[in-house]
């Protein structure tokens, strides 16, 4: 198959042009000895008020809007708010066991669709979903496929409503993708505040393809207190 | 209009310095990106040693591409993904025509990819029969324009929105408007029923993860996501220098590249994609084709400098900091990649005869080598290409007898303390008739005349002129004050 010529075609070339440059290379005395990366700060360091201050304000600064709350029913009353503010009818959400417990109580207030077809989720108002890791650093929500379903419902409709355990929270960028690299789902979303784009003389627009509103419902106690919390998951 | 060819720089530079709106537009990209860049990379503790973990990997990944490359398409097969190899753009442009043929797909979106600009592929598709969907909105908008485009990340940097909102009337169909919103919503409108009935998506990829056999495409509008998501094939076409070995190195390039390129701590969506769907009812495209590209790519192997070209990340911070890419834009290249980057890349890609300008489009000022986030020390390219053009020239570069004879004068005045009080003294006297304020110019005519060898120096730049006094006069003179 030709596929296969171009395959050991461009390995040879890759090894030739290798060979080739080692003479080079032993004279070119530029290298760029690896730094030790950064020590990571220790999980200690930042106690989870802090972490939840760390991601209030950066994900503020994206634009996105969080509310924190204390449990799954406070979490309903949230979202509810929030329907009724933005006047959703349509709302689709993702399969995840969080979702579901917290829009139980809600489905005489608007159309809740799970795994909505396509016809659906281009007129739905909102989409719920939860994140299974969130990165205080940057105020990125990440989503993993394998837990849940959320490629399509976290960015099609107009607004998108993250519901986020404290739990989850991690200050950096670092920390998430060691808790991912083991065995990455399909696909791994990372999202850091609303749709944007700059493209029309580098004027700011928001919520080009993906929402233009992006909330997280942060619920920070699930029967212990912030404080026990840390000391049960410190290190 | 400027002509898309490297052989015509020279003309193009010109016209687009005449150009006062993209002067304009230039000016204004060099401000907001690198006033952006420099309060984020405030916030990394340590920039200059993440800069050099960065290009340590990419040193790394290099020097062994051939045992990377094959553990990332292993594993991307492992994880379900077909991997495909294009030895040229013309083996990339062959395998999408086959599988789009296959598929009987006639209907396809496009994510913004500079790699298919560089093969061509729209163009390609088109003679066809199939025509593409760019949904990357600064994408569109030169699609729809029928343009290139001018930055690697601000694809219509160029254009207006007086432009873009006449461009809308006419294409779209849109009442015309120049409010950016009502722009961007109706890019919104028009291309979600392209991403609701398209069959296949094709993207490209910022990194491809050798451990995991992951690939990662970053963006601001979610056009990616829907692209990648929506229709039932995903292709994407990824360059073999994409590769990175450790999934933990994301750490260092997702750090680095949204700094760099837009300001962004991060930009809004990263998609890591492993491969296909792990049980039926899983959400998105049934199958994933992943073309891996060299297009000349292993030949910058062959030597440490131009391999360096290859641990690009496509930031775009070089073209907005190169005061030259800021004084005539992208399209003046002629290239598909812009800049001082473009300049570096494009002659190793497509033949240095084809390119002999671009190494000559910088004035060697190193500002790109500043702001590059793996540390491509451009200028050091820029040089290595310069030298190979002047051995390939079949005779050395012949000078002018007056030129050859003013050096010669210039060499035995400035190496005898008499002669050139002399000569200072004498220039002095001269250049009373050409100068103009303090610059002896091609706005004088009479210095042509006078100095043919200067004349033909002074035709592009100014010469300073001599100073009224020396120096060693203004040192003799302070000296004999104190005493």
């Amino acid at each position: 198959m030709s596929t296969d010529e171009a395959k050991n075609a461009i390995f040879d070339s890759i090894r030739r042009n290798l060979a080739a440059s080692r003479p080079f290379d032993a004279v070119h005395c530029e290298s760029h000895e690896p730094a030790a990366p950064p020590p990571t700060p220790p999980r200690a360091a930042f106690s989870n008020e802090l972490l939840i201050e760390n991601f209030r304000d950066n994900f503020e600064f994206v634009g996105g809007k969080l509310r924190v709350v204390a449990d799954e029913p406070a979490a309903a009353a949230a979202l509810l708010a929030i329907i009724k503010e933005i006047k959703a009818e349509k709302i689709a959400v993702s399969d995840a066991p969080l979702v579901e417990s917290v829009t139980g109580s809600l489905k005489n207030e608007a159309e809740f669709v799970e795994n909505a077809p396509r016809e659906f989720l281009f007129e739905s108002d909102l989409g719920i979903t939860s994140a299974q890791w969130a990165i205080a650093e940057t105020g990125t929500l990440v989503l993993e496929s394998d837990a849940e379903r959320h490629r399509l419902t976290s960015l099609v409709p107009p607004v998108h409503i993250c519901l986020l355990e404290a739990k989850n929270l991690r200050q950096t960028l670092g920390e998430v993708l060691e808790l991912l690299q083991k065995n990455p789902s399909r696909a791994v979303t990372f999202i850091t505040g609303a749709s944007r784009t700059s493209d029309i003389e580098l004027t700011l627009a928001i919520g080009v393809h993906g929402p233009g509103e992006v909330y997280v419902i942060l619920i920070s106690d699930f029967g212990f207190r912030i404080s026990d919390l840390e000391a049960g998951d410190g290190p | 209009m400027n002509q898309l060819t490297t052989e015509n720089f020279d003309r193009n530079a010109r016209a687009a310095l005449g150009d006062a709106q993209l002067r304009g537009a230039l000016r204004n990209l060099a401000v907001t990106f690198g006033t952006r860049r420099k309060s984020a990379i405030a916030t990394v503790d340590d920039w200059e040693g993440l800069r050099d973990r960065a290009r340590a990997i990419k040193d790394e990944t290099l020097a062994r591409l051939d045992v990377y490359l094959a553990e990332f398409a292993e594993n991307a097969e492992k994880a379900g993904a077909r991997v495909h190899w294009a030895r040229d753009g013309r083996e990339a442009c062959d395998i999408f025509l086959r599988l789009l043929k296959e598929r009987e797909a006639t209907r396809v979106v496009k994510a913004k990819s500079m790699v298919s600009e560089e093969i061509h592929l729209n163009a390609v598709l088109e003679k066809a029969g199939i025509f593409p969907d760019e949904t990357d909105l600064g994408e569109w908008i030169i699609q729809l324009a029928g343009e290139t485009p001018s930055h690697i990340v601000v694809p219509a940097i160029h254009k207006t929105k007086a432009q873009i909102a006449d461009l809308f009337t006419e294409k779209v169909g849109i009442e015309k408007t120049d409010d950016v919103d009502a722009l961007t919503k109706t890019a919104r409108r028009v291309l979600r029923e392209r991403f609701a009935r398209a069959d296949v998506g094709i993207s490209g990829a910022n990194f491809a993860v050798a451990e995991t056999g992951t690939f990662l495409v970053l963006e601001n509008e979610g056009n990616i996501r829907l692209t990648t998501s929506l229709p039932k094939t995903h292709i994407a076409l990824i360059g073999i220098e994409k590769i990175i070995p450790k999934f933990a190195d994301l750490d260092v390039f997702l750090k680095l590249l949204p700094r760099s390129g837009t300001g962004q701590r991060l930009t809004t969506y990263q998609s890591l994609i492993t491969g296909t769907k792990r049980s039926a009812d899983g959400e998105g495209p049934d199958e994933l084709h992943i073309i891996l590209l060299d297009n000349g790519r292993s030949r910058m192997l062959a030597h440490p400098t131009t391999r360096q070209s290859l641990a690009c990340i496509r930031c775009g911070a070089c073209l907005n900091a190169c005061p030259v890419y800021q004084a005539i834009g992208g399209h003046a290249y002629g290239s598909v990649y812009p800049g001082p980057i473009g300049a570096v890349i494009t002659p190793q890609l497509v033949g240095i005869e084809k390119a002999k300008q671009l190494p000559y489009a910088s004035s060697l000022c190193g500002a790109c080598r500043e702001v590059c986030p793996v540390k491509i020390d451009i200028p050091e390219l820029l040089l290595h290409l310069r030298a190979a053009i002047a051995e390939g020239e079949k005779e050395p570069v012949r000078r002018r007898t007056s030129e050859k004879l003013a050096f010669k004068a210039y060499a035995f005045a400035w190496s005898r303390p008499v002669v050139y009080k002399l000569g200072t003294k004498i220039s002095r006297l001269l250049q009373k008739f050409v100068a103009k304020g303090d610059k002896i110019g091609k706005q004088n005519g009479l210095l042509a005349k006078l100095a043919p060898p200067l004349g033909a120096w002074t035709a592009w730049r100014d010469a300073p002129t001599v100073a009224p006094r020396s120096f060693r006069e203004i040192w003799k003179d302070e000296l004999e004050k104190k005493d």
